[in-house]
């Protein structure tokens, strides 16, 4: 994967640049070679590369300067939050600056009268839930990631986690948000009353991949904690007959706070790194969290165990806390634990609709046997959110290549069976040349419009998300040249 | 008035608006006409014809269906299932004096939500997908018809409350939830805004999962003493008990429950119909409803989303006044009914400053960069 050619006029004027940056935040500037190394690559590691020069900014005003500057002499920008994209969202450029948010890390109100808390972009996903946990509240979206990840990093990537189906991905737990816009100018999107008289940029910011601007503080929604939850735990002698499960739950009107779907493979693989418990020999195993008041959860559990029964599955209730903990520590392990089965994976992210279930299990072991690589499933089954992990050796000669094949593979299969390329992953680089799978040349067209409403001179994240380098023009109107083709020079994925 | 009923139709209209540079009104059920600003005598476009439910998929959870499908039919095909549409769809053609039919394009394009949007959010939270044509006469499409999506920009989100400035909506898929099988409506009566509004966010902020909380002053409901915080819980039998069971406990008294169900009134806008004067949707941050309902100082008012929202009618010339208060709480007044000079004068909302004004402008534009599409309502 490449990104667009580098500018070598940028590259060459480094030290004007790492002087201008430095006049901006004196004590945030990373230019040196090993300083420089920490922020070669996010959690996509298979792609590095060292940027022109890293920032960190304390203050939102350092952060409009900052791309005032960038604009200015048209340097590229790649905004980085904690840096645990697993779509290379914050891969960084030779010619770009990247920009770290991670010392913007106040949380600066926790406002319980409107269950909302206001905080910098740097706040870990996990430290929101930990400010307001003492008072019985959280934030909802949970990747798994939570621990480092950043909610700033959430925003732009729209995270997920376990429980969406119930409660929404980050989009649906925002009240507002403030940027920086590409040309140094701060917008404030929504806010407490969550209101924001004209179109819904919020929504479109959400998500957006750093393509747009820079978010330097978020107002999320927080919810009160249920009095209740019960996990069950549903094993399968056949994967087909759990994804059967899968579509009956949802169809029988539950909503489970998360239903979790893994094969046995992964689940054999998480038993041996961290023995959270989890029923032997079973080919499928479901996790199953159902949350609310008790009768509700009741009433959910004793239906989810009666559709089990009729799937032909066995359940198990976790008896305490302790329990239910150690179950969700294993599934939270998946990708630490496939070290079991090779020494690299990778992750892939489509969404498809629940009844394609079976038919894209079946499609994926075939998948397997003609790239003769093996994977297994961990996904996100009440949403439809697939997460085949590709297990390879990258010593081996051609593995990674076959496995990035497969990969694409799968996510093709989940478009044509009416699904999407990333349920909650991102885009970003690794995707990027499969958008054209999923969109027309005139749905890119439009978005990469939208894409020029914000960043007419395009240096934002470029090489991000868009197979095509679009170019906006303003010539009465905006618009884009060229986008018809991808990038002939640029491999793809 | 041109008719469009299919896809095609839309975008050869489009084509033919744009060669002649020539914008034109898009209207369907006709119900939400006299909101936003006047755009004068334009050309309308009619895409009554594109309605009827494509796709009805219970155990995906979605409905696919035309943007010109009445509200009462999707409502009723869902019922069918247990299922209902997230995000409250509400029906303001009686406060705005209208005899058509409201329909879900419009109920989305007008982010038209009830006292439910509590629950499950407004229609920016359900839209999944959508078709429509764009001001260049193309034919694209926004989000996928799954749950879970986050593959190109959310482009669903922008169509929510764009009052058809962006596009012409040619089909719409959205999240469906299943429908409580009971509902129980309470009263906690002679409560002054102050005690109902905090007994309203502590409810809201429980494990309730409340689909209504309102405060009704004593001009707005009779009987009530001071004024009535209403609230709605909903589930199955059992849990339902629970649960009131759990607000009594939360409440430290006794709601007495009432028959009627008023919050279809309070979301449409009913209570207003019959006032005289400019109707307006203020939208603050709920804990400072009190606060802003006093500033407010106007006899017909009432306050949903747990304070969240404040109804008020109130004659023009306080036009002004009541954007400042909303200003004054970051909040947004939204000038809902009013005469066409109201209208004029002080369009849907408060004008945007700069730089967020441009960066609306040039969205827009990167839809429809003729201005087509309903030229200045959201302006």
């Amino acid at each position: 994967m490449l990104l667009p050619p580098t500018d070598s006029k940028i590259v060459a004027r480094r030290a004007e640049i790492v002087d201008a940056l430095r006049a901006i935040v004196p004590d945030g500037v990373v230019a040196d070679e090993s300083g420089l190394a920490t922020f070669d690559a996010d959690a996509l590691s298979a792609y590095h590369q060292t940027p022109l020069v890293c920032v960190l900014p304390s203050t939102r005003e350092q952060v409009s300067d900052i791309l005032k500057f960038a604009h200015s002499q048209g340097v590229p920008i790649v905004p980085r939050g904690a840096g645990t994209s697993l779509s290379g969202g914050a891969l960084p450029r030779e010619d770009g600056i990247l920009i770290g948010m991670g010392r913007m890390k106040r949380i600066l109100e926790i406002d319980y009268e409107n269950a909302c808390v206001v905080v910098e972009p740097g706040v870990t996903n996990l430290n929101i839930t930990k400010a307001v946990e003492a008072n019985g509240f959280y934030y909802a979206p949970d990747p798994s990631s939570q621990v480092a990840c950043t909610i700033g990093g959430n925003v732009a990537e729209n995270s997920g986690g376990l429980h969406c189906l119930k409660y929404g991905l980050t989009t649906n737990n925002l009240l507002g948000v403030t940027i920086v816009l590409p040309g140094g100018e701060i917008v404030t999107l929504g806010g407490k009353s969550g209101a924001q008289g004209g179109l819904d940029l919020l929504g479109l910011v959400t998500g957006s991949e750093g393509l747009l601007g820079v978010v330097v503080e978020v107002v999320v929604k927080i919810l009160r904690k249920a009095p209740v939850t019960r996990t069950l735990m549903a094993s399968f002698d056949t994967v087909s007959a759990a994804g059967a499960c899968v579509a009956a739950v949802i169809a029988d009107g539950v909503v489970p706070a998360a239903m979790e779907f893994m094969d046995g493979r992964a689940a054999e693989a998480i038993e041996s790194y961290n023995q959270p418990g989890y029923p032997k020999g079973a080919e499928a195993i479901l996790i199953i969290d159902a949350d609310g008041v008790e009768a509700d959860v009741a009433h959910a559990i004793s239906r989810v165990t009666d559709i089990v029964a009729q799937c032909g599955g066995k359940t198990v209730e976790a008896t305490d806390e302790k329990q239910r903990t150690r179950i969700w520590s294993g599934r939270k392990a998946a990708f630490a634990a496939m070290g079991k089965l090779a020494p690299d994976m990778i992750c892939m992210d489509g969404t498809i609709p629940r009844h394609a279930l079976p038919y894209v299990l079946d499609e994926m072991a075939k998948l397997s046997d003609k790239y003769q690589l093996g994977f297994c499933n961990v996904f996100h089954a009440g949403d439809g959110n697939l997460h085949p992990l590709i297990i390879f050796d990258i010593m081996k000669p051609g593995e990674f290549e076959r496995a990035e094949k497969f990969g694409a593979d799968i996510l093709r299969l989940c478009v044509r069976v009416g699904g999407v390329l990333s349920g909650e992953h991102g885009v970003g680089v690794e995707k990027r040349d499969l958008m054209t799978d999923m969109f027309t040349t005139v749905e890119l067209e439009q978005q990469g419009r939208v894409k020029c409403a914000f960043d007419s001179k395009g240096l934002f994240n470029p090489g991000k998300v868009f197979p095509t380098l679009s170019a906006c023009v303003e010539q009465g109107h905006i618009h884009v040249h060229g986008a018809q083709l991808p990038q002939p020079h640029l491999p793809r994925y | 008035m041109e008719k469009a009923s299919n896809e095609s139709q839309v975008a050869d209209f489009v084509r033919a608006a744009r060669q002649a540079k020539s914008s034109f009104e898009i209207v369907s059920g006709g119900t939400r006409r006299a909101v936003g600003r006047p755009m004068g005598n334009l050309p309308l476009l009619d895409v009554s014809g594109l309605s009827g439910i494509v796709k009805y998929e219970p155990e995906e959870l979605i409905v696919t269906a035309r943007p010109a499908t009445p509200l009462a039919e999707i409502a009723g095909v869902l019922a069918e299932k247990n299922q209902r549409l997230g995000f409250d769809p509400a029906d303001w053609s009686q406060l705005l004096g209208s005899n058509g039919v409201a329909t879900l394009g419009g109920a989305a394009s007008a982010d038209a939500s009830g006292s439910g949007r509590l629950r499950h959010g407004g229609a920016r939270d359900s839209l999944l997908a959508f078709s429509a044509v764009n001001g260049l006469g193309e034919n694209f499409r926004g989000g996928a018809k799954v749950v879970k999506n986050v593959t190109g920009f959310d482009l669903p989100k922008l169509v929510c409350g764009a009052y058809g400035t962006l596009c012409v909506l040619t089909e719409m898929t959205f999240r469906v939830y299943p429908k409580p099988q009971f509902t129980a409506t309470l009263c906690l009566s002679d409560v002054t805004p102050e005690t109902g509004f905090a007994a309203l966010r502590k409810i809201a902020h429980s494990a309730l999962e409340p689909a209504g909380l309102a405060y009704l002053p004593a001009s707005m409901m009779p009987d009530v003493g001071q004024g009535a915080a209403l609230i709605k819980l909903e589930g199955a039998a059992k849990p339902l008990e629970e649960k009131l069971a759990m607000l009594h406990g939360l409440l430290g008294s006794v709601a007495g429950r009432i028959d009627s169900d008023p919050f279809g009134a309070i979301g449409s806008g009913r209570q207003f119909a019959d006032l005289p004067g400019d109707v307006w949707r203020v939208m603050i941050a709920p804990s400072d409803a009190p606060r802003i309902a006093k500033e407010l100082y106007v006899r017909h008012w009432l306050g949903d989303w747990a304070g969240g929202l404040i109804w008020l009618a109130a004659p023009p010339s306080d036009a002004a006044r009541i954007r400042g208060i909303a200003a004054s709480a970051k909040g947004q007044a939204m000038l809902l009914r009013g005469s066409a000079e109201s209208r004029a004068a002080y369009g849907l909302y408060a004008p945007q400053l700069k730089p967020l004004a441009d960066l609306g402008r040039a969205v827009k534009a990167a839809f429809d960069p003729l201005s087509l599409f309903n030229p200045g309502r959201l302006a």
